[in-house]
């Protein structure tokens, strides 16, 4: 097709691709002339470009303050997930040279080792303070886990505030479990059973009480659907489990 | 007193270009500031795509993500910053509607009620040009010329990404009548175009 003698063909045709109200075949038709016609590839990036506009000009609309509370946290988690990564990586360079990885994790060794210098009791002392300076600035949460489903979308957060000594459950993804359900929380420690950490009402936060010792040596947490009011007596988990995600202690 | 402008051009364009610059850089004070500036225009756009509160605040937070993700390769896109983020609010809800739309197979006739409004409700959505860059101005310019109607199907066939025949269904208008509103609205708003390039 010639267009230089029907620009405002041209024009309109790059209009109704931009919009998306060309049907298949046209379509086809105008992305095969625009890969050709440099042209034509103009006219429907102009198109595109203006169009896009139209998301600028929507009346504005509050969203609920909960909104941005969600997406620090996940930033949050996300900037903790890749912090521990990179000390992973640091520890594990040292480590690598065998000797010296073997005499620094000799803990006795090192304990005495300190202790004999003047200059190095000084100097733990200073690191015990600076330790305790950040424990008590520290944040409230010191454990936080994102749990996923199969797919690894996001669906729940959970955080442990140890001043309050409770942990807080946020839902993240649309996941609504049928009304003769429930959904179990559990503690996934090494080497031993899931321990029951409680179970979820129909809320999108829920703030259930918790010791710390609770959290300590549990590398990864799991939400399982259960019958309404969870599985009971002591037992472990009856249903398939939906969510899962790795308990990071953040460091101070 | 007056306060010293806080970027050396103080545009809304050039005020948002700076904060996606600083997100960029992983810099969180921006993004709750980028958040505070644009989060109720880009919830309205999501809350108009999806019309139902609790889907539109997952793609707000869904659409905040990215960004924090991909703000590096912002200035590249040579958008308007406002419009590049409507693009990735757009594109995360009609995901949202395509994964929901394709759950509920076998319920479509209440996702289509869900989904379904009155023409005239939808008629009476005014524009908003608060924070809008010069591209969405001239826009603005050139839809508010054009008939209620087709102004109405146009708006909704962009940003629901939706067919003539799917226009019809959630305006409940006959098809021959959208047909026409987007024929006649698109050659209106390209001579008015013409004058802004």
């Amino acid at each position: 097709m010639k267009f230089s003698a029907h620009p405002e063909l041209l024009e309109l045709l790059a209009a109704s691709y931009a919009l998306g109200t060309l049907r298949a075949a046209a379509r086809r038709r105008f992305e095969t002339l625009a890969r050709e016609q440099a042209p034509v590839r103009a006219a429907a990036l102009a198109w595109q470009s203006r169009l896009a506009s139209m998301a600028e000009l929507q009346q504005p609309v509050a969203p609920d303050p909960v909104v941005w509370t969600r997406i620090r946290n996940l930033i949050a988690a996300e900037q903790q997930q890749q912090a521990i990564g990179r000390q992973r990586i640091a520890a594990a360079a040292p480590a690598s040279v065998p000797a010296r990885g073997g005499w620094l994790r000799n803990l006795a060794l090192w304990r005495g080792a300190a202790a004999a210098g003047v200059a190095a009791a000084v100097i733990a002392t200073v690191v015990g303070l600076r330790f305790g300076e950040q424990l008590r600035n520290a944040p409230a949460e010191q454990y936080v886990a994102v749990l996923s489903d199969d797919s690894a979308s996001a669906s729940m957060l959970v955080t442990f505030d140890p001043k309050k000594q409770r942990l807080l459950l946020q839902r993240l993804g649309s996941y609504r479990e049928d009304e003769d359900k429930s959904l179990q929380l559990w503690a996934l420690p090494t080497g031993g059973a899931p321990r029951s950490l409680g179970v979820l009402g129909r809320d999108r936060t829920l703030s259930l009480p918790a010791h710390e010792a609770d959290m300590r040596a549990v590398p990864a947490l799991a939400v399982s659907l259960e019958p309404r009011g969870g599985v009971p007596g002591e037992g472990g988990p009856t249903g398939p489990v939906l969510f899962k995600g790795a308990l990071i202690e953040k460091t101070l | 007193m007056r306060h010293n402008p806080p970027m050396p051009d103080s545009s809304p364009d050039a005020e948002l270009m700076a904060l996606i610059d600083l997100v960029g850089r992983r810099d969180e004070n921006a993004l709750r500031l980028l958040y505070e500036r644009t989060s109720p225009k880009l919830f309205g756009l999501a809350m108009r795509v999806l019309r139902q509160r609790e889907w539109a605040e997952d793609v707000l937070q869904e659409s905040f993500l990215t960004i924090w993700r991909v703000a590096g390769d912002y200035r590249s896109t040579l958008s308007p910053p406002l419009a590049w983020m409507g693009l990735i609010v757009r594109s995360r809800s009609l995901d949202l509607l395509r994964r929901r739309s394709a759950d509920r197979a076998h319920l479509t006739q209440e996702f289509d009620e869900q989904m379904a409004e009155t023409f005239e409700s939808s008629a009476a959505n005014p524009m908003d040009t608060t924070d809008a860059s010069e591209q969405a101005w001239a826009l603005h310019q050139c839809l508010s010329r054009l008939e209620d109607g087709q102004r109405e199907v146009l708006s909704l066939a962009y940003l629901r990404e939706l067919s003539h025949s799917e226009l019809a269904g959630q305006l409940k208008l006959p098809l021959g009548t959208v047909k026409t509103w987007i024929r006649r609205g698109l050659e209106k708003l390209r001579s008015c175009m013409q004058q802004f390039t």
